[in-house]
């Protein structure tokens, strides 16, 4: 029998029974649905997030905070958290020690320290306070290495600041980005800080002259600029919180290539005693790699329970199919059908159910996992600027499609096997 | 001329074969000797139990004998394996009691099923179907389903099919048993028309009056042949 006249043969017996076949599809489709869904939204966090990581971590740049914590080297270790804020701090990191790290190797064209510090901000109305980070930097040695993101808008940077001058994140200047500003260039803000180190906790506030606002960014800027923070020149920062401890060094190398990368950053955690720890943007996102995959491996097994169970439905139906077509096959063979062809009708038939159903859950999955980015980017959890687009890579409808129609075919070995081994007579009496 | 060189259509040598019914063996033929010659119009005829319809079986090549020597066609049935018994069923025409149409075909779609399973395109499968659906006079119910045509006219379709792949042979099982006597008359005019134009034809059967119009009439009984006589 010819391929096209199975083909043709599976389609009539499917055709015959639309609703139960529609019904075994709709099992097909949610399992794939489901895994694209998960698969495209995962990929498309992780692009956001690689994204913005990309723009805040340039990657000529090692990030040094102290702690030794296993907050990973240049070999792609791990990286947890609390470094920025100093909570884990064993031997502390002195603003001084760039001066120490710029000689360390010759692959190291400077370093400078920063200085960080949850605060908070109120502008001249004085009702409206906002949460932010108050970053104290060099800005010359920051615009410098930074130069694509700590950039005005409005205003200018300046290179030699006095004292009370600082630059603002675009989101600090207009909060929820509808041209409501909270503070613009030349505005005098009142900056807070709450020393909890001494009981009773005290609070510092001293008034400021925004001399610019950033260009918007959109990335997290570990380290870098941020569009929720504040900028205030380095000895400022440090005569504001008393302090000589920078909360991160950051380390401008000659090269961006993995070798130097490694090689500097082993350098400076030998140097300091393993009392440091060095963040680089390639090991960040290696990282990010190893955690995405785990996560679409986890939800995509988790999908695929659900595409299990549509296999089972798949062989149920193809039993039951199987039995009330005993007769049918009886006349086949009868009429001098091979048994391997009776097999592949009821493959066939698997096939195309299983086809149809991969092609709607992928369709299905895509709009569905669009769905849920509009849901996100609205705000609905993650809230943030953080807005995912979902990536539906070949790879994943590739396989969408593999796993879609595998699974219905080694659910259907079994019946279309039994059905293949029916004895002619036996079947021909079967009513 | 061309006969002479054939091979008979069935010859079958002391042929036997044995059912299990549960753990009890059942002789149901105890050694039958029979040859059907090409352009026969053989009737086997016997009560139930008499061992026909195993027979009908083995001359099918829809099951083996236990002992004995079945040769369709020229081929040994007994060296086959499935694969092989299935495609010397293409060179048999099986025409059943109870029409064994496939429901959701059309007459033509039943008659192109049989070419199908050949491997025959279908361009050839249509116009073949169409002539013979013609032959056995169903031309204005080509597209017609089995529900919609009577027992006669679905026993029309059943022989077209049975004829669609040139047969060495028909076999038939009861042809008219489901078909009011009337019609039935219609449906074994056509047989004979049929074997007039040189198609072999085994028919079994239990209705002694249609047996008889074959041009030779086997009588069974308990598992042997009590009787083989020209009509």
């Amino acid at each position: 029998m010819r391929t096209s006249d199975v083909f043709s043969y599976s389609f009539s017996a499917i055709k015959l029974r639309k609703l139960r076949a529609a019904l075994t599809t709709l099992g097909v489709v949610i399992g794939i649905a489901a895994i694209v869904a998960l698969l495209s939204i995962t990929q498309g966090l992780q692009t956001t997030i690689t994204d913005q990581l990309e723009r805040g971590l340039s990657a000529d740049t090692l990030i040094v905070v102290p702690g030794s914590s296993a907050l990973g080297g240049g070999e792609g270790g791990g990286f947890a958290g609390g470094g920025f804020g100093g909570s884990s701090s064993n031997a502390p990191l002195h603003i001084n020690y760039t001066d120490e790290i710029n000689n360390l190797s010759p692959d190291i064209i400077t370093s400078f320290a920063v200085v960080q510090k949850a605060g908070y901000v109120q502008n001249g109305s004085g009702v409206i306070r906002i949460v932010t980070t108050i970053t104290g930097v060099n800005f010359s040695q920051y615009a410098n290495a930074y130069s694509t993101t700590f950039v005005a808008a409005t205003g200018s940077i300046p290179l030699n600041p006095s004292n009370d001058e600082i630059v603002v994140g675009a989101r600090l200047s207009d909060p929820r980005f509808n041209g409501t500003l909270f503070v613009r260039a030349n505005d005098e803000v009142n900056i807070t800080w709450t020393n909890n180190t001494v009981i009773p906790f005290v609070n510092k506030t001293y008034t400021a002259h925004v001399a610019a606002v950033l260009d918007r960014i959109g990335g997290f800027g570990i380290g870098g600029p941020s569009d929720t923070g504040i900028y205030v020149p380095l000895t400022r920062a440090e005569e504001f919180f008393g302090t000589d401890e920078a909360d991160v060094i950051i380390v401008k190398l000659r090269s961006s290539d993995a070798a130097t990368i490694n090689s500097t950053s082993i350098i400076i955690t030998d140097y300091f005693g393993d009392q440091v720890s060095v963040i680089s943007a390639t090991a960040v996102q290696s990282l990010l790699t190893t955690i995405f995959s785990t996560i679409s491996l986890f939800l995509g097994g988790i999908a695929a329970i659900s595409l299990l169970v549509a296999g089972i439905g798949i062989m149920n139906i193809m039993i039951v199919s199987l039995i009330e077509r005993t007769r049918e096959i009886g006349i086949l063979k009868a009429i001098g059908m091979k048994s391997r062809t009776v097999l592949y009708i009821f493959l066939t038939e698997s096939v195309i159910i299983g086809l149809i159903g991969a092609v709607i859950g992928i369709l299905s999955g895509w709009v569905l996992a669009n769905g849920v980015a509009l849901f996100l980017g609205r705000g609905g959890v993650i809230g943030s600027a953080l807005t995912i687009t979902p990536v539906l890579t070949v790879e994943v409808i590739l396989g969408a499609l593999g796993f879609g129609i595998g699974i219905s075919v080694i659910f259907a070995l079994y019946p279309a096997w039994r059905a293949s081994k029916l004895k002619p007579v036996e079947a021909l009496r079967y009513e | 001329m061309e006969e002479m060189f054939m091979a008979p259509v069935v010859e079958a040598i002391d042929l036997k074969k044995t059912y299990m019914l549960g753990k009890i063996p059942v002789e149901a033929l105890r050694g039958v000797n029979l040859k059907v010659e090409s352009g026969d119009f053989l009737s086997i005829l016997g009560p139930s139990g008499s061992g026909k319809s195993t027979l009908l079986n083995l001359v099918g090549a829809l099951d083996k004998p236990t002992a004995g020597k079945l040769s369709i066609d020229g081929v040994d049935v007994s060296t086959l394996n499935d694969n092989q018994l299935a495609d010397l069923r293409l060179r048999i025409g099986f025409v059943f009691q109870f029409f064994n149409l496939i429901p959701r075909f059309t007459a033509r779609d039943n008659v192109e099923l049989a070419m199908s399973i050949k491997g025959i395109n279908k361009s050839a499968r249509t116009k073949r179907a169409q002539e013979l659906l013609e032959t056995v006079g169903l031309k204005d119910r080509i597209n017609h389903k089995p529900a919609e045509l009577s027992g006669g006219q679905q026993q029309r379709v059943a022989i077209a099919r049975a004829l669609a792949n040139d047969p060495r042979f028909l076999l038939m099982d009861e042809p008219t048993g489901n078909i009011d006597s009337k019609t039935a008359r219609e449906v074994l005019n056509l047989i004979q028309r049929i074997n007039g134009e040189g198609v072999t034809i085994v028919m079994v059967t239990h209705d002694q009056r249609l047996a008889l119009e074959a041009k030779r009439t086997v009588q069974m009984f308990d598992g042997v042949i009590a009787s083989d006589l020209v009509n």
